[in-house]
C-alpha cells in the first residue's frame, strides 16, 4: 500500500516532467547570443565554428 | 500488474525518446538509481532495460544530439584514467573472480559520468536530469519516510519495496543519500521550469525534504545523522543574517519538541556514537581501516575490488559500566575475518591503493572547488543567471555531505555518486559554454580573419 503510493506519486512525476519535456523546445536547444535565427536543425559533425 | 506499470512506464519514456534523446538519458538514470526491474516478478523484469537504456542514450547521442563545442573537462579525463586503472587493478586483483562482479557494475557508473556531461548541453537538460533523480531516489525515501511515522523504522528492520541490500536500498546508503540530496531538492522549490514553484511544487519538495530527514530516524543509521548535522551546518551559508536567527531558533525548537518523539530503538543507537568502543560494529571498522593501511604498505597499488575478503582482525571491544568514579572497564577480544571497509576511503586504499585513491580524492576536491568557483562568480547574478550560484551550492553541498556520509560506508564508487559528479561536470562545462558565447563574442567578431592565399 505505502509501496504503491510512493511508485505512484514519483513515477507520476516522472511521466508528466517527460510529457512537458517532450513538448520544450529548450530542452535540446537554447538560442544563444549569435543566433540572429535559428540554426538549422541538422548539424554536420565537425563542422568548424563561426 | 505492477511490473506491467514499470513496462509500461519505461516503454512511455523510450517513446518520448525517439522524439527527445534525451530520455534516454533519463530512463537510464532512473533505470539505474531505483532498479524497478527488482521490484518486478514476471518474465517482464528480466529485460536488460539498463542495458537497452544505455545503448539508446549513446545512441541518441551519436546520431541525433548537437555536438558543436563539446568540452571535455579535465575531471573526465580524471574518470576515464581512474576506469582504466580500475581495470588494471581488476586483471592483478587478489581475488579475480569477485573482483570481476564488482568490475561489472563499477566501469558502467564511471562510464556513464564520463558521458553524461557531454549530453548535458542546456539548462533544461541539467534541471531535468536533477529532478529524475531526485524522483527515482524519492521513491524509496517516500516508502521510508511514511514506514518510519508508522512504525519507528530501525536497523535493517525498515522495509525499503527491495528486500535485498543492494544498491541504494541499504540503509546507512540511502540515509546518507537522502541527506545529500536536500539541498537540491530546496533548489527545486525556487529555481525549478518544468515544475515551476508554486505551492504544490514547494509542498511536495518540504515533504520529501522531512522524509528524507527522516531516514537516518527509519534505518537508525548513524551515519545519517552525522549528515544531517553537516546539513544544518552548510545551509547556514547561504542564509542572511536576519534567517539564520530565525533557522537557528527553530532547528532549537524543532530538537527540543521531536526527541521525545524519536523511536528509543533511534536515541539508543545515537547514544553509542559517543561509545563506540563498545559497539562491535563501530570497532571492527576502526580495526579494518587499520588493517588496510597495513596492507597497503606492502600493496601500495591496491589489491583489487574485494580485497577486504583477506583480512583477519582481532580487537578489544572496551565496555565502560557504571558512573565514572567506580566504572567497570570489560574488555572482550573479538575476532572476525573478510569485514567489509565500511568506508569509501578506505574502500579506495585497500583497493586501489595510493594512486586509486589519490585520483578518486583528486576528482572529489577538484568538483568542490570547481561548485565553489561558480557559486562566487555567480553570486550576485541576476534574472537569467540567477539559478547558477543556487545551483552551484546545492551540488557542492550535496557532495559534501555524500563525502561525510563515505567516511562510514564503502560509496566510494556508487552509480549515484557517478551522476552527481557527471552533473556538477556538465553544469560547469554549460556555465563555460555560456559565458564564452555572451562574453568573448565581441572579440571574436572584431578578429581578423586569417589570410588564406
Amino acid at each position: 500500500m505505502i509501496d504503491n503510493f510512493a511508485l505512484a506519486i514519483t513515477h507520476g512525476l516522472m511521466l508528466l516532467a517527460a510529457l512537458r519535456l517532450w513538448h520544450r523546445d529548450d530542452l535540446d536547444r537554447e538560442p544563444g547570443p549569435r543566433d540572429d535565427a535559428p540554426p538549422p536543425r541538422a548539424q554536420r559533425w565537425g563542422r568548424p565554428r563561426a | 500488474m505492477r511490473d506491467l506499470i514499470f513496462f509500461g512506464f519505461i516503454a512511455t519514456l523510450f517513446g518520448i525518446g525517439l522524439k527527445r534523446p534525451f530520455l534516454f538519458v533519463l530512463a537510464y538514470v532512473y533505470i539505474d538509481t531505483l532498479s524497478p526491474q527488482l521490484m518486478m516478478y514476471t518474465a517482464l523484469g528480466s529485460i536488460p532495460y539498463s542495458l537497452i537504456a544505455a545503448a539508446l542514450a549513446l545512441l541518441g547521442f551519436i546520431a541525433a544530439d548537437d555536438k558543436r563545442d563539446v568540452r571535455v573537462a579535465p575531471r573526465q579525463i580524471m574518470l576515464l584514467m581512474l576506469l582504466l586503472y580500475c581495470w588494471y587493478t581488476t586483471i592483478n586483483a587478489d581475488f579475480p573472480v569477485e573482483a570481476q562482479f564488482k568490475w561489472n557494475w563499477v566501469w558502467k557508473a564511471i562510464a556513464f559520468g564520463v558521458f553524461l556531461p557531454l549530453t548535458l548541453r542546456t539548462r533544461l537538460r541539467i534541471e531535468a536530469l536533477l529532478l529524475f533523480m531526485l524522483l527515482s531516489v524519492g521513491a524509496i525515501i517516500i516508502v521510508g519516510g511514511i514506514k518510519t511515522l508508522a512504525s519507528g523504522g530501525g536497523y535493517g528492520a525498515l522495509n525499503l519495496m527491495v528486500a535485498n541490500n543492494t544498491g541504494l536500498f541499504e540503509g546507512s546508503i540511502i540515509s546518507a543519500v537522502a541527506i545529500s540530496v536536500v539541498p537540491i531538492l530546496l533548489w527545486f522549490t525556487r529555481h525549478g521550469t518544468i515544475f515551476p514553484p508554486d505551492w504544490r511544487v514547494k509542498l511536495f519538495c518540504y515533504a520529501l525534504v522531512f522524509a528524507c530527514l527522516l531516514m537516518p530516524i527509519g534505518t537508525s543509521a548513524r551515519t545519517g545523522l552525522l549528515c544531517v548535522a553537516l546539513l544544518g551546518v552548510l545551509l547556514l551559508r547561504d542564509m542572511r543574517m536576519k534567517t539564520r536567527v530565525l533557522y537557528l531558533s527553530a532547528i532549537a525548537v524543532v530538537g527540543l519538541v521531536a526527541v521525545p518523539f524519536l523511536p528509543s530503538k533511534f536515541t539508543q543507537r545515537m547514544e553509542t556514537i559517543k561509545t563506540y568502543q563498545a559497539d562491535a560494529s563501530a570497532s571492527t571498522r576502526i580495526a579494518v581501516w587499520k588493517w588496510t593501511i597495513d596492507y597497503v604498505k606492502s600493496n601500495p597499488m591496491g589489491g583489487g575490488f574485494e580485497a577486504y575478503r583477506q583480512n583477519h582482525i582481532r580487537y578489544d571491544k572496551v565496555a565502560v559500566e557504571g558512573a565514572s568514579n567506580n566504572a567497570t572497564v570489560e574488555r572482550s577480544l573479538e575476532v572476525d575475518r573478510a569485514r567489509a571497509y565500511h568506508s569509501a576511503y578506505f574502500e579506495m586504499l585497500g583497493e586501489q591503493g595510493y594512486p586509486g585513491l589519490a585520483l578518486w580524492l583528486l576528482i572529489q576536491l577538484a568538483g568542490l572547488a570547481r561548485m565553489e568557483i561558480l557559486r562566487r562568480r555567480y553570486a550576485k547574478a541576476t534574472a537569467d543567471d540567477a539559478w547558477i550560484a543556487p545551483l552551484a551550492s546545492a551540488l557542492q553541498h550535496a557532495h559534501l555531505i555524500y563525502l561525510l556520509g563515505a567516511a562510514f560506508v564503502g560509496i566510494a564508487l556508487n552509480p549515484f555518486l557517478f551522476m552527481l559528479i557527471g552533473t556538477q561536470i556538465g553544469f560547469d562545462t554549460y556555465v563555460g559554454r555560456k559565458r564564452s558565447e555572451t562574453g568573448w563574442q565581441p572579440m571574436r567578431r572584431q578578429r581578423p580573419q586569417p589570410a588564406t592565399a
